[in-house]
């Protein structure tokens, strides 16, 4: 590999995609022939991003803990362009590009309008989502983490359902506010060290009392991003309103950046303020998973109660994130992963019954197994993987957050292992009622189970969803030197 | 005992048997049917094999520490108390490695995991070979198949488990196929209620199940048996994860909720609610009777043989964790002790022919429990092996009536089935007097439920002498319950196989149902009860051998002269625990007070059910409050369902409000009120809030540029 700049590539060549799409569009002339083309461009463009992400994954060093493929060029004063991967970075590109082409491909029957203006915003949007993970410079870092916002904003208020601009009004209305918070810490902290470089700063020593402050603006971004309670509400309107590729992008990546946020900035360079915090966030994870898989249990749209759902089974990475210990932070980094999967699995699997119905309503189905059955196998899998089934990926995840959330707190693993009970309330009743049972809907009689498409999708979740529920270690090995490091890092601070 | 290649098959196998159902639409349902049914007996007889050999080469005469087939295959573990741990443990693959969080794919061999193979796929396999019949006409018969097969494989990881996790795999994972075979029918509305009911009520149980082993993990910092079990019955030195001092693992403090507690007592209460849920102890019992829901040879399988067993198994591996517990080893006694009255009271109540074989369960399994909560662990396990036998023969056998009577299950209509199938009325019989332990003391002439019943209450008499805590009280419902017990499974058989024949005019209904065999019997006599075909049959006879035989063929091996031989360490107990051996000091009234019992509930119930029919159903129809209470199940379900079932919905309700009014009408919904941004102005400006957007992102970036500028030296 040598010279060559991977990690530019990989972040850029969606974004070269994005062109070429354009290209097309216009040497087509516009016409509506050309919405598959576009398609299968971009799909083309995002599966050559997934080879490139693989190339960085054979390039990288699991037995070295820093980061690695480092590319560094002088920007303006302290702010640098910077790219780099550890373990937990690599691990979220991958995940990244891995759905990327999955949401555009499960967009190939479902998306009629603005074809090419779709696959730009999802060529953008991966662009920008691969960028966030790779910065290794504050400045650098945010621009990825907002300007990611305005192709997810594009989706969802364009290719949304009818309520789609009260929902990107409030999508936009808790990020804005985070994200100021935020720019103004990092202005601070740029002027204090002298830098913006990401490893610059996580030597620097700020003074407790300013990492405070600096905390609750990072957290104020990156809770919302999680999305811890109650800075939640904007995640089931959005969820419902995008699209079924949307949905899993959000739920799979996009929420993803808020955990990323705490383990690549607020642990490492804010250790005193994390550990103040701690009994507070653990408070936070614990309402999230109950009170959400309450309510989430008494959802009557399949998105809203999967988004719920989202939020709960995000409490988890909190929990393990604040351990601020090894099986903790592991479970956290898994936790992303393994839900990032499994709910953006559940947003497919909500999809193809959407595309066929048009509703979400849970009381439209029912009796779907007796037309359906692959649909109904792959929708029992996924269920189990969210309920925290052992030998599947969400078993992981939540088992070692708790383990790790017991270390530090009693009380709080006890909390969040109340979300395992309502966990199976909800999801088993959605699955009876939408699954199970005699067909009532006359409209049911004649739907057609899962199609060609439909399977290139999911059955590569499935198989993820169950070998990394089976040999997690394939991760653990990937993310162990990167979690020992940031806990070195945060240990510096007690 | 076996080479690992067989090991490894016995639990492999089934697993990937069962993986052949999702091919069913290729290779058609009875390429399925053959390889599972195949796969899985062949396994129970290598299992079945192994433990008869064993018990063999014990009975041979060689020394007690080189019994001929241990030493050949199983390692010595290291020194305990005074019985070496003889344990062989085949390492399959790592699984989560995560600092000291090391969990492993595992088969572990011991006496205890031998005895667990071979009950677990012996009755599977005989199950799988009996659903031929039962099964014949059901539309999704690889499907069963197949969840038969997941299932057993599920059972045999949870009981060859080397550490934690892997056995919290087995456990949710024999969940999932219970609530997959409860709901198999899962068009109509019972199953699918009763599969719920019982993946969540488990779930409640697996919480403490969790929550104890997050404790194991934070006290002796890893979750493999071997470590764990190893530092309590050396006392070694353990210093747990944090704000806890190093102390003697016996006597380590743990802070649970802001409270010093005695770890080992908080593992063994944590751990215990996850046995109450998986063995439907009393509180987490309300799940098995609903249960029934499921096919019948489901029932004999997971809800009589195995899975239901599963949380004995676990208080008897973790003896070394009970046997220094006063609490947790107090609360096995008294919740299992109770357990096993209150099932019996409420099956004396029941006229659905499986309901009342459930509660037997519960009752019997709570028997089980208090026999180990005691510290008789010997006899706990002894009993969970003979109940194996007896419970899966009278399940089957019941399943027998529901196919002979066109899937009825109400006794109230059945009645003079004798005649008509004079070979199941033979096993349910076998079974019944297996279940009340008949048999006569001093000497070997019994039922295998009298060796294992009466080693159980001898037991608890002799801890009731040593003090033991909750052992008398255990004595005396036990004794009791033994006396409840005969009578309803007499008044079931009287129900069943006597008196008049009231089936004549019949209709179809109860929850079974699968389809008619008919290629086993003309239309002309559909309406008539029929003896079962030969392939249920069969199964019938085997458990029967083994409903007779098992007792006084494994007495020596399992409780008596030889058990320390057998059990070679897997099970453990304190030197100072004696209570096994007492129990043949025990005064002679004690040995003969089951026979009692056993012999005035066969009377009662012959008086009432026979010689004059009518008067229990009079009970019934007086409406007494006791009659209403039992029949009724002690109105667990209605309490549950006023208060956690309700109160969790009101809750979810109010969060759900409070999401729509407090949080969103606080948050974005009130700042687009305060900045004069109305829902309708909102939607004037949809495509402009983007740019706002753009604008402060860009605005804010110009400005932090500027004061770095200006920082950094500006125009100088």
């Amino acid at each position: 590999m040598g010279n060559l700049p991977i990690l530019t590539l990989m972040t850029f060549l969606p974004l070269a995609g994005a062109l070429l799409v354009m290209l097309i569009h216009s040497a087509t002339g516009g016409r509506g022939q050309s919405g598959k083309l576009v398609l299968a461009t971009g799909i083309l463009v995002s599966a050559a991003t997934f080879a490139v992400s693989v190339a960085a994954f054979v390039a990288f060093d699991p037995n070295t803990a820093g980061y690695q493929l480092v590319e560094q060029h002088a920007w303006y004063g302290p702010i640098s362009y910077k790219l780099g991967i550890d373990g937990l970075s690599l691990s979220l590109v991958v995940l990244t590009t891995f759905l990327t082409p999955i949401c555009l491909l499960a967009s190939w029957n479902s998306i009629e309008k603005r074809m090419t203006e779709y696959v730009i915003a999802f060529l953008v949007l991966e662009t920008f989502m691969i960028g966030v993970f790779v910065a290794l410079d504050l400045v650098l870092f945010y621009v990825f983490f907002e300007a990611g916002l305005i192709p997810m904003f594009l989706i969802v208020g364009i290719w949304g359902g009818k309520d789609r601009v009260y929902a990107a009004f409030k999508f936009f209305l808790y990020t804005l506010i985070g994200s100021l918070l935020m720019l103004v810490a990092m202005v601070y902290m740029i002027l204090a060290a002298g830098s913006a470089d990401v490893e610059v700063l996580e030597t620097y020593s700020f003074a407790p009392g300013i990492q405070t402050w600096l905390w609750l603006a990072f957290a104020a971004s990156f809770a919302v991003k999680l999305p811890m309670w109650p800075v939640h509400t904007w995640l089931p309107d959005a969820h419902v309103q995008a699209p079924t590729a949307g949905s899993v992008i959000l739920a799979g990546v996009l929420l993803k950046m808020g955990g990323y946020g705490f383990l690549r900035f607020s642990l490492p360079m804010f250790p005193d303020a994390s550990a103040l915090f701690q009994p507070f966030m653990f408070a936070l994870a614990v309402i999230a998973i109950v009170y959400t898989s309450l309510v989430a249990w008494r959802q009557t749209d399949m998105k809203k109660l999967i988004a719920y759902s989202s939020v709960a089974h995000m409490g988890f990475v909190t929990l393990g994130i604040f351990a601020f210990n090894e099986t903790g932070v592991q479970g956290a980094i898994f936790q992303m992963l393994s839900h990032g999967l499994i709910s953006g699995a559940l947003f497919l699997i909500v999809g193809v019954v959407y595309d066929r119905m048009h509703t979400r309503e849970i009381a439209a189905y029912g009796g779907l197994v007796n037309r359906m059955p692959i649909y109904a196998s792959f929708f029992m899998l996924f269920t189990m993987a969210n309920v925290g089934l052992p030998g599947t990926s969400g078993f992981v995840g939540e088992i070692l957050t708790m383990v790790g959330g017991f270390q530090a707190a009693t009380w709080a693993a006890a909390g969040a292992a109340l979300g395992v009970i309502f966990s199976a309330v909800y999801m088993l009743t959605l699955y009876r009622r939408t699954v199970f049972g005699e067909i009532t809907n006359p409209e049911l009689n004649g739907i057609k189970d899962m199609n060609l498409v439909e399977w290139i999708c999911i059955a590569p979740l499935a198989v993820l969803t169950l070998l990394f529920g089976i040999a997690p270690n394939l991760i653990f090995n990937l993310t162990d030197g990167s979690t020992a490091r940031i806990l070195s890092m945060m240990a510096r601070g007690q | 005992m076996l080479p690992d290649s067989f090991l490894i098959y016995i639990v492999l196998a089934p697993g990937l048997a069962a993986l052949t159902g999702l091919f069913h639409k290729w290779i058609g349902d009875r390429v399925v049917m053959a390889i599972t049914t195949g796969v899985v007996m062949s396994a129970g007889a290598l299992s079945l094999y192994q433990l008869f050999a064993y018990v063999a080469g014990l009975a041979s005469g060689a020394a007690p520490e080189h019994h001929a087939g241990f030493d050949a295959y199983l390692t010595a573990g290291t020194d305990v108390a005074s019985v070496q741990l003889k344990q062989h443990i085949i390492t399959l693959m790592p699984w989560i490695h995560v600092g000291d969080f090391q969990a492993n794919w595992a088969i572990r061999v011991d006496t205890l995991s031998i005895v667990m193979m071979a009950v677990i796929t012996g009755v599977s396999g005989l199950v799988h070979l009996y659903s031929w019949g039962y099964m014949s006409e059901d539309p999704h018969k690889a499907r069963f198949f197949s969840y038969l097969s997941l299932f057993t494989f599920m059972m045999l990881m949870l009981v060859v488990a080397d550490n934690f996790i892997q056995l919290f795999f087995g456990w949710e994972g024999v969940g999932l196929a219970s609530y997959l075979l409860i709901g198999f029918w899962y068009t109509k509305k019972a199953p699918n209620d009763a599969s719920i009911k019982a993946f969540v009520t488990n779930r409640v149980g697996d919480f403490g199940l969790a929550l104890g082993i997050m404790a194991v993990f934070f006290v002796f910092r890893s979750v493999e048996f071997g470590p764990v079990l190893e530092a309590i019955r050396t006392n070694a030195i353990v210093t747990p994860m944090a704000f806890a001092e190093a102390l003697p693992a016996r006597e380590s403090v743990i802070v649970f909720f802001g409270e010093r507690v005695y770890a080992l007592e908080l593992i063994g209460v944590l751990l215990f609610i996850g046995a109450m849920g998986k063995s439907a102890q009393f509180f987490l019992h309300v799940w098995l009777p609903d249960a029934m829901e499921g096919p019948t040879p489901v029932s004999a399988l997971i809800h009589a043989a195995t899975m239901v067993t599963a949380g004995v198994y676990l208080v008897c591996l973790l003896a070394p964790i009970y046997e220094y517990t006063f609490f947790a080893s107090g609360m096995v006694a008294l919740v299992g002790a109770v357990t096993a009255l209150y099932a019996a009271t409420v099956g004396m109540a029941q006229n659905d022919i499986k309901r009342v074989i459930a509660y037997s369960t519960c009752s019997q399994l709570g028997y089980m429990f208090f026999a180990a909560g005691i510290g008789a662990y010997e006899a706990a396990m002894f009993h969970l092996f003979t109940h194996a036998f007896f419970k899966a023969l009278l399940f089957l056998g019941a399943g027998s009536v529901i196919h002979g009577m066109h899937h009825e299950q109400d006794m109230r209509r059945m009645g003079g089935l004798a005649k008509f199938m004079p070979l199941t009325y033979a096993a349910m019989m076998i079974g019944t007097i297996a279940i009340i332990g008949l048999g006569i003391p001093h000497t070997k002439l019994g039922f295998s439920g009298f060796f294992s019943k009466d080693a159980i209450l001898e037991s608890s008499f002799a801890g009731a002498m040593a003090g033991v805590s909750f052992a008398e009280v255990a004595f005396w419902f036990g004794l009791l319950a033994a006396f409840l017990t005969s009578f309803y499974s007499w008044r079931l058989i009287y129900m069943t196989f006597h008196g008049p024949a009231p089936h004549a005019a019949h209709d179809h209904h109860g929850a079974d149902d699968h389809a008619h065999a008919d290629d086993h019997h003309g239309h002309d006599h559909a309406h008539t009860p029929h003896e079962s075909p030969a392939v249920m049959l069969i199964p019938l006879a085997l458990l029967s051998l083994g409903a007779i035989f098992a007792g006084f063929y494994f007495y020596d091996a399992f409780v008596d002269g030889q058990n320390e031989a057998f059990w070679a360490g897997a099970i453990y107990r304190d030197a100072a625990n004696h209570v096994l051996h007492d129990r043949h000091d025990v005064p002679e009234w004690v040995l003969w007070a089951p026979l009692v019992v056993t012999v005035g509930g066969f009377l009662i119930a012959t008086f009432t059910y026979f010689f004059n029919r009518g008067v229990g159903a009079r009970v019934a129809a007086s409406g007494g409050p006791l009659h209403a209470l039992f029949s009724n199940k002690w109105y667990f379900d209605e309490i549950y369902q006023a208060t956690l079932v309700r109160g969790s919905a009101f809750l979810g309700n109010i969060f759900w409000r409070a999401d729509r009014k407090i949080i969103d009408g606080i948050g974005p919904d009130g700042m687009a009120k305060l900045a004069g941004l109305g829902s309708r102005g909102l939607s004037r400006m949809h495509s402009g809030y983007l740019y706002h957007y753009a604008f402060v992102i860009i605005g804010a970036a110009i400005v932090f540029g500027a004061v770095l500028w200006l920082r950094s030296g500006g125009a100088n």
